[in-house]
């Protein structure tokens, strides 16, 4: 009876560790590089910006919350990329659905993501430089929009938040039209069909059902423009001229100029806790939209 | 007399240089059910697409009730459809996907609502309204597009192989209720399908479509018994076929075994350089006791197979070189065995000309 039992009772209790000890190889590179890139780094970065002098302390949090003109810094930073965000959806919305729904050759299609892709091999830093060649006071661009006599005289670009903002649309936009891209390709054209069929006009097909149906690929890709635009150092330190000052510049200052760790630490925590408190913003935002249509 | 509800003339669609439909002219009255029937790239729902606007044709013309709608994007043409995967709005409830015609048409939403409730309820589903499409059944989601495409009351409702996905014994059933319907409704249907039994079972008259051309449009008695073409002959049920030649003085000689059967009956085309093939159904062609059974032509054959489909028998019999098959009612008797020597024959009258070479 206990034989039986036994051996019955065998596989079962056997093959669930057997699962997990053939996965755990396959899972162990995974975690442990998570957790020697991401999960210190953020504990060293944490644990030091709770130390002032020795001990610890909430100094550092006193510091970086009581002066105003972190928040100021702050304010300018989360503008920045709100903004970016909006230039970067209302340009790489059509451009997706451009090159979803109406390119029909692949190849086209295929030499568009391309060139569309092309600029992510080279640095940020040198795409930056570009841009101060670009945007300058003697550069293509105002040179171009006097040239045709929009502009009487150049406008000033380098060292205004219009300038880092167009730095940053043009660095940032790949990534809004993966994510869209990916989201329209999945929508069945038969719905859009079946909706025409139902007496919809194309306006009224694009807004009740490709948009929501593809509203969580959009999502995605705002989430990521704006984490992207509000942590950027680099494009904003090159356009910025020095008259402009983004929350990670100050960050960057802390950790390479004064080599203050506790203060940087947390510098680089509250920028953080306030960027996942707008995305979550956002995410509660397109889930509310999901489930009411 | 009025015009017909649905009237396309010579309609034409190439892709690239594939030629989809070569002149196809087709009438559909109010209230018809109509079946579309053709082997997969014959032409069916590229027609069904163009009725519907989603493809424009290349030439031709599409009216409907005398008013030409192929200009017409989809959305402005009244006329609804029920597609192959259903296409269900997966972001909506199944309410508001059945509420979604009326909205479009500018009816208040609470009166669009009840209309819905009302079509989920003429389909049996108005307790699974506040569900989503993806917590129903392959079943209940087509009842849900039925409902959806019936709900604006459409004249003419096109069905691009509604019963395809699901399983034998739901689509059996969904074949009756779909019929019931349509006689409830009184809406046109012009239902694309690849599978005959289907189309024979439901619809009152059949379009047979081959390679972008319409061969043969009649009942589902009449493409049977008196198909048009060698093709509808082939298509439509099993067919033994005996290849004709003229026998030059306006008859025809068909060959049966060694022998050859001369034949006077009616046969299209008596042009003499036109090849024709007479076509036997399985049915008619019976095993007889002696070879001189009275109002038969019979031949001598050997069985080369018996098979049973339950219910009925396939013998298989070779004579000369042609291999004809002969259907009967019940189980296989004694004595069919393979190699054994049986005398096959028909009643002339039971044989239907056709033009078109048989195979070789």
């Amino acid at each position: 009876m206990t034989a039986v039992l036994t051996t019955t009772a065998m596989p079962p209790a056997a093959t669930a560790p057997t699962a997990l000890r053939r996965a755990l190889p396959l899972l162990a590179a995974p975690v442990a590089f998570f957790v020697a890139f991401f999960a210190v780094p953020m504990v060293v970065v944490l644990s030091s910006s709770l130390a002032a002098g020795g001990a610890p302390s909430l100094a550092n949090y006193a510091r970086v919350l009581l002066d105003q003109y972190h928040w100021d810094v702050l304010a300018v930073t989360f503008r920045i990329a709100a903004l970016t965000t909006l230039a970067v959806t209302l340009l790489g919305y059509p451009l997706a659905y451009y090159l979803v729904r109406v390119v029909s050759s692949n190849a086209l299609r295929r030499s568009c993501v391309i060139l569309l892709l092309l600029p992510l091999f080279t640095s940020n830093i040198v795409r930056s430089f570009g841009w101060m060649i670009l945007l300058g006071r003697n550069g293509l661009v105002n040179d171009t929009l006097v040239g045709i006599g929009l502009l009487e005289r150049p406008v000033r670009f380098l060292g205004t938040e219009m300038g880092i903002v167009i730095g940053l649309v043009y660095i940032l936009l790949p990534f809004i039209v993966l994510a869209v891209g990916n989201a329209l390709a999945t929508v069945d054209p038969t719905l859009e069909e079946a909706s025409a069929d139902l007496g919809a006009s194309p306006f009224t097909t694009f807004w009740t059902v490709t948009f929501p149906l593809c509203l969580p690929g959009l999502i995605a890709g705002v989430i990521m423009v704006f984490t992207l635009a509000a942590s950027a150092y680099v494009t904003p330190a090159l356009l910025s001229g020095g008259k402009i000052t983004v929350f990670p510049m100050l960050i960057f200052q802390q950790y390479s100029t004064v080599f203050d760790v506790h203060y940087g630490g947390a510098l680089s925590i509250t920028l953080l806790v306030f960027t996942l408190v707008l995305v979550a913003l956002a995410g509660r935002i397109g889930n509310g939209g999901g489930d009411r249509s | 007399m009025p015009p017909a509800l649905l009237s396309i003339r010579d309609l034409g669609k190439h892709f690239g240089g594939f030629h989809a439909l070569k002149g196809v002219s087709l009438e559909v009255e109010h209230g018809e059910f109509i079946a579309l029937l053709g082997p997969s790239g014959c032409g069916k729902t590229t027609l069904l697409r163009c009725i519907a606007g989603f493809l424009a044709p290349d030439s031709g013309d599409i009216r409907i009730a005398g008013d030409s709608v192929t200009r017409l994007p989809p959305h402005r043409r009244p006329l609804n459809t029920v597609f192959q995967n259903y296409a269900l709005f997966p972001h909506m409830s199944v309410l508001d996907n059945v509420a979604y015609g009326p909205r479009r048409h500018g009816v208040p939403r609470a009166e669009a609502a009840e209309r819905a409730a009302e079509a989920l309820q003429l389909v049996g589903l108005e307790a699974l309204g506040a569900r989503h499409p993806r917590e129903l059944s392959g079943g209940q989601q087509q009842r849900v597009a039925l409902a959806r495409a019936v709900v604006n009351r459409p004249k003419l409702l096109l069905l691009d192989e509604p019963l395809s996905a699901l399983d034998m014994k739901l689509r059996k059933r969904m074949q009756i209720e779909l019929k019931h319907l349509q006689e409830k409704l009184g809406i046109a249907f012009v239902f694309v399908t690849h599978d005959q039994e289907e189309a024979m079972s439901m619809a009152d008259r059949i379009v047979v479509m081959n390679r972008g051309l319409i061969e043969q449009v009649g009942s589902g008695t009449a493409i049977y018994a008196t198909p048009a073409t060698r093709f509808v002959a082939e298509f439509i049920g099993e067919a033994n076929l005996l290849p004709g030649a003229p026998d030059g003085a306006g008859g025809l000689r068909l060959a049966f075994g060694t022998g050859a059967v001369p034949y006077h009956g009616p046969h299209p085309g008596a042009d003499a350089r036109q090849n024709h093939t007479g076509v036997l159904r399985p049915e008619h062609l019976e095993l007889l006791d002696r070879p001189d059974a009275p109002g038969f032509l019979t031949e001598r054959g050997v069985v080369e197979d018996v098979i049973n489909t339950g219910g009925q028998t396939l013998v298989m019999v070779r004579v000369g070189d042609a291999l004809l098959a002969s259907r009967r009612l019940g189980m296989p008797g004694d004595g069919l065995n393979r190699g054994a020597p049986v005398v096959v024959g028909f009643r002339p009258e039971h044989l239907h000309v056709v033009t078109g070479e048989a195979p070789p």
